[in-house]
């Protein structure tokens, strides 16, 4: 793939009208306004018809699958958890153009909007049975309902698992769990919570099997507070969730049984989530670097300093080279995301972590440098490139760190 | 019910590109794009389908080049197919050598119960084409709409006057142009982007609708571009600076202009 084709270029067309005339007028209120993006999202879906795609598609799946348990009486889940089989090109590049149009306007959207459609829902395609993702991630894909994933703690963040206090304890048929998440997208306003933790039989913390249940808004014990003030991505509500003893059946715990998460297959099935999460923020960082670009170019041809446009300077024009080269390459990570997608390859653990942290440094970079070229009003709220900086910052904290990302790509290579 | 939407695919507004100075027309040798007054058009005629559960809209377009990028569009849109006119014979067509082609090409789009138009193109402002389409084809024409329904053989419109509306009826066929904005076009699915690919367009030259070459174009215009020349800049308005009483030098302004 060396461009866009006609169809995708139409489809970014409409999109950046859609978010135009839809989204743009709302920023204020996302940014300062604490107006949840459920509604707009669900307004952009349903005019695309992304919904009624992913009901089509969830049938389908959800048929595949009852032919194949029915053949082999077992599902192969190391194939459904990781990259699927071939897909159509058109329809991985139609999920990735909507968020790099959102991310030229409104990173927090794609945050909000990737946690639920695609982190959450994933979770239980990926390991639920076909009861379970028919109960719950069908709401999710079609965003009806919000979803949340909680595996961050208070305590336990870059060594999600290591520390993680959260526990399921066993009572006869049932599960009681308990624990604090923190930092959780869209905790405050999720319908529904894949809820990541320790099954404690009384042996030592690093030997337990890692679980995850599907909780349901306003069941007993759980408690989900309002959001956090935090320095960007305003549009996307992030929050704790708190459970004191919250009662669940077999039912809600994903898979159906402990089976399937026994040893280190509980923490595979939640690295197949990082995975994918991470090949996300290309996309978002690509948005906003195109975005910061093309404000960036208008600014250097307007704004007179010392008698002549900025963009006369050869100090303005490196960032501007720079921020080029940081689109092209970017573009180019999308682009061979698609491809692979298409191909039906797998994007392997160290690369995403590679491209997840070549993605994050760079949108960061290129936002604060055009921080810098729009000089005070870049600073200024009213210049979205003082938004898109503290949006972009959270690129290199959320869906592991940086560090987290660097460490992953060098032991991949020392192989430890 | 089927309907035929004429529509015009012209250059991009944002982007419009350059006049030639010899045909003191607008070049359009650029990727060209659905004309915006068309689009309501499109989507009324789309309504108007599915309001009678079964049909389908045809779009008729005259452009150089074999252009179809309006038309994928319009397409897009939930438009079934097109008939496209391009020809270079078709250069320099007046208003009237427009209408013929447009006439002779909805002829061929089959059997329609509507023919819809814009009240006039964006690009060329002539606001002809619609009754010359009528007349050309013995039709009743009916302008500015802002609503239409159909009942039996009945088109029913609400046709737009400075002060509102005159409800105005004809028998089907008629030719109806449409007000830009009275309707908000639809944006086109994912799934209507994919479909428009492969949605038929039927693609003639002037030969092939059986119309003379001398009849069209710069030979059969019988109109001539003598002058172009660029629009007067808009004056300086007036600014009222306010010293707490800013709001009363306004209400008499607006009183004087005799608008309050
Ligand atoms: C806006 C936002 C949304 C989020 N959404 C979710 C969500 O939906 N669900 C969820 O579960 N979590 C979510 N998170 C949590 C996120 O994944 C964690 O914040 C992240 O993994 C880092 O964990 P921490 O904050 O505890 O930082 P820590 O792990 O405490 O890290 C502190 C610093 O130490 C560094 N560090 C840690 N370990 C090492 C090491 N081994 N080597 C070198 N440096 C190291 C880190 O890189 C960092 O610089 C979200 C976070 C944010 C900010």
């Amino acid at each position: 793939m060396i461009k866009w084709s006609d169809e995708q270029e139409m489809v970014r067309q409409a999109v950046r009208d859609f978010i135009d005339t839809e989204i743009r007028p709302h920023r204020e209120e996302l940014e300062f306004g604490d107006l949840p993006p459920y509604d707009l999202l669900r307004k952009m879906l349903r005019t695309f018809g992304m919904d009624a795609m992913a009901r089509d598609n969830f049938a389908k799946r959800i048929e595949r699958e009852r032919v194949a348990e029915a053949g082999t009486g077992e599902d192969d889940t190391e194939k459904s958890s990781g990259g699927g089989g071939a897909r159509d090109a058109n329809s991985v590049a139609f999920s990735m153009i909507p968020i790099i149009e959102l991310c030229r306007v409104c990173p927090g959207m794609v945050t909000a909007m990737g946690v639920s459609m695609g982190l959450t829902a994933s979770a239980i395609m990926s390991k639920g049975t076909v009861e379970q993702k028919e109960r719950w991630a069908l709401d999710l894909l079609t965003m009806d309902k919000i979803g949340a994933w909680a595996i961050t703690e208070p305590d336990s963040g870059s060594d999600a698992f290591g520390s993680m206090k959260a526990t399921a304890k066993r009572d006869g048929d049932e599960y009681v769990l308990n624990g604090s998440k923190t930092f959780i997208t869209n905790g405050p306003h999720a319908d529904t919570i894949v809820f990541i933790c320790k099954l404690d039989e009384g042996n030592p913390p690093a030997e337990r099997t890692v679980l995850q249940f599907v909780l349901d808004s306003g069941m007993e014990g759980l408690e989900q507070p309002k959001a956090f003030r935090k320095m960007g991505i305003h549009s996307s509500p992030t929050g704790m969730l708190f459970l004191d003893d919250v009662r669940v059946g077999r039912d809600r715990l994903l898979g159906g049984s402990e089976e399937a998460f026994k040893g280190t297959g509980g923490r595979k099935a939640s690295k197949a989530t990082f995975s994918m999460e991470r090949t996300g923020v290309a996309a978002m960082a690509l948005g906003i670097v195109d975005r910061c670009l093309e404000l960036s170019v208008r600014y250097a041809k307007e704004r007179e300093q010392f008698g002549q446009p900025i963009g006369g300077f050869q100090l303005i024009q490196l960032k501007l080279a720079k921020m080029e080269v940081a689109r092209m390459n970017l573009q180019n990570l999308v682009f061979r995301h698609i491809e692979m997608a298409a191909a039906g390859e797998a994007i392997d653990f160290a690369e995403a972590s590679a491209a997840k942290l070549y993605s994050a440094q760079t949108a960061t970079e290129v936002a604060l440098e055009a921080v810098q070229l729009f000089g005070g009003n870049g600073y200024m709220a009213e210049y979205e490139v003082e938004q898109l900086a503290r949006d972009a910052k959270v690129l290199q904290i959320y869906a592991g760190t940086d560090e987290i990302q660097i460490s992953q790509i060098a032991r991949s290579m020392l192989g430890e | 019910m089927n309907v035929v939407v004429c529509v015009k695919q012209i250059p991009d507004p944002a982007d419009p590109g350059a006049l030639d100075p010899n045909t003191k027309t607008l070049k359009r040798d650029v990727k060209l794009i659905l004309d915006e007054s068309d689009s309501y058009g499109v989507e009324m005629a789309l309504q108007l389908v599915d309001t009678a559960g079964g049909g389908e809209v045809t779009l008729v377009s005259m452009a150089p080049n074999s252009e179809v990028g309006g038309l994928r569009t319009a397409l897009a849109m939930g438009a079934a197919k097109a008939v496209l006119v391009s020809d270079e014979a078709l250069a320099g067509s007046d208003a009237l050598g427009t209408s013929k082609v447009l006439a002779k090409a909805i002829e061929r789009a089959g059997e329609a119960d509507l023919i819809i138009t814009a009240t006039e193109s964006s690009d060329g402002y002539t606001g002809t084409v619609p009754e010359q389409i009528a007349e050309l084809m013995g039709l009743p024409s009916i302008t500015f709409a802002k609503s239409i329904a159909v009942e039996g053989g009945t088109v029913k419109v609400q046709r737009q006057t400075e002060a509102g509306y005159d409800d105005v009826e004809a028998p089907t066929p008629a030719v109806v142009s449409v007000t830009a904005g009275v309707v908000e076009p639809r944006y086109p699915s994912f799934k209507g982007i994919m479909a428009a690919k492969s949605k038929p367009v039927d693609e003639v030259t002037v030969a092939d609708l059986g119309i003379d070459a001398s009849q069209v174009g710069w030979a059969g215009a019988g109109q001539e571009i003598l002058e172009i020349a660029a629009a007067e800049e808009r004056e300086a308005g007036t600014i009222v600076e306010d010293d707490g009483e800013g709001f009363q030098k306004i209400v008499d302004y607006l009183a004087e202009l005799k608008v309050i």
